[in-house]
């Protein structure tokens, strides 16, 4: 039998949003270990976030940083009650990232996180927030999945070429991708597209 | 990854997963291909920079901003200043003139004083400070006296005092008399119930003559 491994464990021993509302609630009592956790999560997500705001990977960095001081710092303050846990976490980040956004002392206005520069301001923040969900749930997957997947999806690779990249027979690729594909269909069943 | 316009994979998803997948998982595997399919791609790494920066957040801040922590600390800080106000007050600033030892009577073997005394200012106060240990504790209410003795009667008082469970105390007071017409310090124990004419006993004494500072400096201040 197959030993199951503590990230399959966090993603099919309760749903993301309860584990991230834990997660926070015990930041909020000074756990150092789920705010390594939380960090291990998010990072990923803020800094993509960042990223795609401010396209300054100096600046992204500094405003990831600056996410994760303010979850430290406020994490007391999250209640379950008022909203989930990826929301809460969400919201901080953005909070976070257009401080620095606003810092800017070249004339620079805050960018599209879209593919069309034309979106609405609405638009621009489902997408955001559709991002935000998917990255987090992304870094739920067993590493041998995210990486087979985040390949398929955004490396230009073919699915020949990434065996080839991973050294691994295209079989395994399909499969490892198969099953990624489904655990990342259950973490976001309740996600529109 | 991010900046390389993606080649997005086949539009089947079977060409990705093989064609051996049921229905209902495919709906499923359809509905995480869709949701990736819209969204940018994350970034390819977290700098490990940025990690250690993260924690090195977390980790200084628990303990210091742990209340109970902060309380303490502030204590802490607190209690060095005025120890080291204290000890600053006491030497060279107070104006040290002479410091006086106390000796204990049998009332209270092991019990000690200094009487550290400073420069009379014009109208003739004689500020002090009186260092105590090995004193007992007092019931509620009681306290000690120093006072001026002249040919062994009452002269004049210089103030009270308690002392804590350990016996000692360190206290600022004032005599302000001509410190010639007495030839004795005294310090008694009182307590308000007593009747005016209960005489108290001795419990430490000292000449009211100055002796030099080098006399008694250090005895009751390492206890």
């Amino acid at each position: 039998m197959r030993p199951v491994l503590p990230r399959d464990m966090r993603v099919l021993g309760m749903s993301t949003a309860e584990k991230d509302d834990i997660l926070i609630e015990r930041v909020g009592r000074g756990d150092v270990a789920a705010f390594e956790e939380l960090y291990r999560r998010f990072a990923r997500p803020v800094l993509g976030m960042a990223l795609r705001r401010l396209r300054d990977t100096g600046r992204a960095e500094d405003a990831a940083q600056e996410t994760f001081a303010a979850v430290w710092r406020s994490a007391r303050s999250y209640r379950r009650e008022r909203g989930s846990g990826t929301a809460w976490l969400y919201a901080v980040a953005r909070h976070a990232i257009i401080d620095r956004a606003r810092r800017r002392t070249e004339a620079a206005a805050e960018v599209s996180e879209e593919a069309s520069p034309d979106a609405q301001p609405e638009e621009r923040a489902e997408s955001s927030w559709l991002a935000w969900r998917v990255h987090s749930a992304l870094e739920q997957l067993p590493e041998r999945e995210r990486v087979v997947l985040e390949l398929a999806y955004w490396s230009d690779l073919s699915q020949s070429e990434i065996a080839s990249y991973l050294d691994v027979p295209l079989g395994t690729v399909k499969t490892r991708t198969r099953a990624g594909l489904a655990r990342l269909g259950g973490l976001l069943q309740e996600v529109q597209e | 990854m991010g900046s390389v316009p993606p080649r997005r994979p086949s539009d089947d998803i079977r060409d990705l997963v093989g064609a051996d997948v049921k229905p209902d998982e495919l709906e499923r595997l359809r509905h995480a291909d869709a949701l990736l399919r819209k969204v940018p791609p994350p970034p390819a790494v977290v700098p490990a920079s940025l990690g250690a920066a993260v924690m090195a957040l977390a980790r200084p801040q628990r303990r210091l901003l742990a209340p109970w922590r902060l309380s303490i600390a502030a204590a802490v800080v607190v209690a060095v200043f005025f120890f080291a106000l204290g000890a600053w007050v006491g030497t060279d600033d107070f104006g040290e003139r002479a410091a006086i030892p106390m000796e204990s009577t049998s009332e209270v073997p092991g019990a000690s004083a200094v009487i550290r005394l400073g420069e009379a200012d014009a109208s003739g106060n004689w500020p002090l400070r009186l260092e105590v240990r090995g004193l007992p504790a007092l019931p509620p209410r009681a306290y000690y006296v120093l006072w001026l003795a002249r040919d062994g009667e009452y002269g004049g008082t210089c103030g009270t005092f308690r002392v804590g469970d350990d016996g000692s105390a360190d206290v600022e007071m004032n005599a302000s008399y001509r410190l010639e017409d007495f030839d004795a310090w005294v310090v008694t124990a009182r307590h308000p119930d007593d009747p005016p004419e209960v005489e108290s006993r001795w419990l430490l004494e000292a000449d009211v003559r100055p002796r030099r500072e080098s006399d008694a400096r250090a005895q009751p201040r390492a206890g």
